[in-house]
């Protein structure tokens, strides 16, 4: 019997992400991790005594120009993405890059300008796309079991900055700013993918411990007649995890979306709800990955990104889906440092 | 080789701030078990029930309760190592490596006095950064804090466990393995959070060791199906001990254990968030275990 084809993919940048990564595809039957690109050297002694039977290579095009690939998984500081993704795309890859597309909206529209003319799989790691309960919050909005959306409340907290940090993410020239772009842009990902498109913006935002905000606070407005607000901080203590927290209010009734579980209210029965309180937990959903490392969704990204170059059709989450977000962050950062209004057909 | 795995083992999830259900529970364990005296009264509580086993982390806040319980000497203890959460918040600002070496060269004098000559003359290997002597060391290092506690085993973290299994490394789990076989003499646990992943790999691998893995009626986390875990409780002959045994606080401890009633299941991990709790879902596994 012939042998099923399988996706080869490079892993570029071997920082925690990119280890979680490599570790995940190796897990998918129809994936073989066939090359790992970082430029740290040190990294070669590690990866030859991990078990990874990939060849490891500090010299990114020395990787794409030795090992036969069809696709490259890039989480490098969004600074390099740019440079990185120019190169896959010219070896003639598919390519799937970790969230955000890049450290400024320039950049994140000359990415996805790389793939406009070509037929190229191309995804962006906004993980939410891939999480159960966030996945059966959009079908029951979708659904209109709430109906018609007048307005959203939503949150984004985790404590991690307290003090002077160090590192690519904390560096606004490699990462693009602070919470917003490095946390928030999850809880973004997932307001456009629930409302969008936003039409504008008013945000303010905090510098409190670094020269990137560690706090801000936005006031959406959206398409039909939909306003809403976003609320973030990394510095904000009791909270060991980055946790979200959606309210919305709609004609029939509201939703409460949060990490843990998806409450509604309902003025009467909708669509197989009861009236009044229905709560499902995410514990009470039936588990959809074969494999779980480092966060819910990861296993479910790359098995729909492996999918995805097999059948030449489009991620959850695409280069465009991930330049609306940036449009968006871009938007925020604008606002903050203009104190006005930005619309979002302005940031072009 | 089980000798000294008790039946019941205490889970420290709640000490740490981890909830299932809601933001609101975690915040009050988070606030609750910051007071180590609200952690000895559980501590108490499960001892009262005869149950000795406590399966923990080196929290801070979790070793000041082992200090002042009175009884902390009759505990089995079985440490989860390493400290993952902690190496995660540190990677974020210095990558995984940095976090693991920084880590290492943090030994202090005093530690590395604790630890023996051994491990001084190896801290050079850890500054050479050679992969499996930084786990040996790391792996004393994480010990060191227990040193004065009876051990029941030694639990290496799900997150390491799983990493070396999609990495196709089975190096790392005899290297540990061996090591707590050898050194500190008691039983060596892998947690996992792919337990059908895994044991079918272990035995493959030919690596004979205890597991620990998500097991409970719902289902919840049981990869990569409730029917692949439970087919491999039966038939695959390995040690195992079940967490998430009341589906993260979903299960009512009278829905949880009667599942569990004729498994071949060694040991059950309860995590606890109150006192009450305590006496009710330990007498209730008593009841239905028939301990």
């Amino acid at each position: 019997m012939e042998e099923a084809k399988k996706v080869r993919i490079g892993i570029i940048g071997l920082g925690k992400l990119g280890i979680l990564h490599t570790g995940l595809v190796n897990m998918i039957p129809r994936a073989e991790l066939a090359g790992l690109a970082d430029i740290n050297r040190q990294l070669a002694k590690y990866i030859q005594q991990s078990g990874l039977k990939a060849p490891f290579f500090s010299d990114l095009g020395q990787m794409l120009g030795e090992v036969p690939l069809d696709a490259a998984i890039v989480c490098t500081p969004a600074s390099a993405n740019l440079g990185i993704a120019e190169k896959c795309i010219q070896a003639g890859l598919d390519v799937f890059i970790e969230k955000p597309l890049a450290h400024t909206f320039e950049a994140a529209k000359r990415i996805a300008a790389l793939v406009s003319q070509k037929e190229v799989v191309h995804a962006t790691g906004y993980l939410f796309a891939h999480m159960g309960l966030f996945k059966k919050a959009k079908s029951l909005l979708e659904a209109n079991v709430i109906g018609a959306v007048h307005r959203f409340r939503s949150s984004m907290y985790t404590s991690e900055v307290f003090g002077r940090k160090k590192g690519w993410v904390y560096d606004r020239s490699q990462s693009g700013g602070g919470v917003v772009i490095n946390v928030a842009s999850h809880l973004l990902y997932l307001l456009h993918w629930y409302f969008g498109p936003v039409r504008s913006v008013f945000a303010q935002a905090k510098n409190i411990y670094l020269d990137v905000e560690d706090a801000a606070s936005v006031i959406f407005e959206c398409g039909r007649d939909v306003v809403g607000s976003l609320d973030t901080s990394w510095s904000v203590p009791g909270y060991r995890l980055p946790y979200i927290d959606v309210r919305v209010e709609g004609d029939n009734g509201t939703l409460e979306l949060n990490n843990d579980y998806i409450k509604l209210y309902l003025y009467k029965s909708q669509k197989g709800f009861a009236k009044e309180w229905t709560t499902i937990y995410k514990i009470d959903l039936p588990v959809t990955s074969k494999f779980e490392l480092g966060a819910e969704g990861l296993y479910e990204e790359d098995q729909d990104f492996v999918d995805c170059c097999l059948d030449r059709t489009s991620p959850a989450v695409t280069w465009q889906d991930g330049l609306e977000v940036q449009r968006l962050i871009e938007a925020i950062y604008r606002s903050a440092e203009g104190r006005a209004v930005v619309g979002l057909e302005e940031v072009e | 080789m089980t000798m000294g795995l008790e039946k019941l083992i205490l889970g420290s999830n709640a000490f740490e701030g981890v909830s299932y259900i809601s933001r609101t529970q975690a915040l009050h364990y988070m606030e609750h078990f910051a007071k180590e005296d609200n952690i000895v009264a559980i501590l108490e509580a499960a001892n009262s029930l005869g149950v000795r086993a406590f399966m923990c982390s080196n929290c801070p806040n979790i070793m000041a309760a082992l200090q002042k319980f009175p009884k902390a000497g009759e505990l089995s203890l079985l440490p989860v190592i390493p400290n993952a959460y902690e190496y995660a918040m540190e990677a974020s600002e210095k990558g995984v490596l940095g976090a693991v070496l920084t880590k290492a060269k943090g030994f202090s004098m005093y530690q590395k006095v604790r630890l023996g000559l051994r491990a001084l003359t190896k801290i050079k290997s850890v500054i050479s950064k050679d992969v499996l002597d930084l786990l040996l060391e790391l792996i004393h290092f994480e010990l060191a804090g227990f040193e004065k506690y009876k051990l029941g085993g030694v639990v290496l973290h799900g997150q390491v466990t799983d990493l070396a299994l999609s990495s196709g490394n089975p190096h790392i789990l005899t290297i540990f393995q061996d090591l707590v076989r050898d050194s500190y003499e008691v039983e060596p646990i892998l947690a996992t959070h792919n337990f059908g992943v895994l044991l079918p790999q272990l035995i493959e691998w030919k690596i004979k060791i205890p597991v620990l893995g998500p097991l409970n009626q719902k289902g919840f986390m049981m990869r990569p199906s409730k029917d692949e875990c439970e087919k491999l409780v039966e038939e695959s002959g390995y040690t195992i001990i079940a967490k998430k045994v009341l589906a993260g606080g979903r299960l009512t401890p009278e829905e949880a254990f009667p599942y569990f009633q004729g498994k071949k299941v060694e040991s059950f991990v309860c995590g606890i968030g109150s006192v009450p709790e305590a006496y009710h879902t330990f007498s209730v596994a008593k009841s239905f275990l028939k301990i």
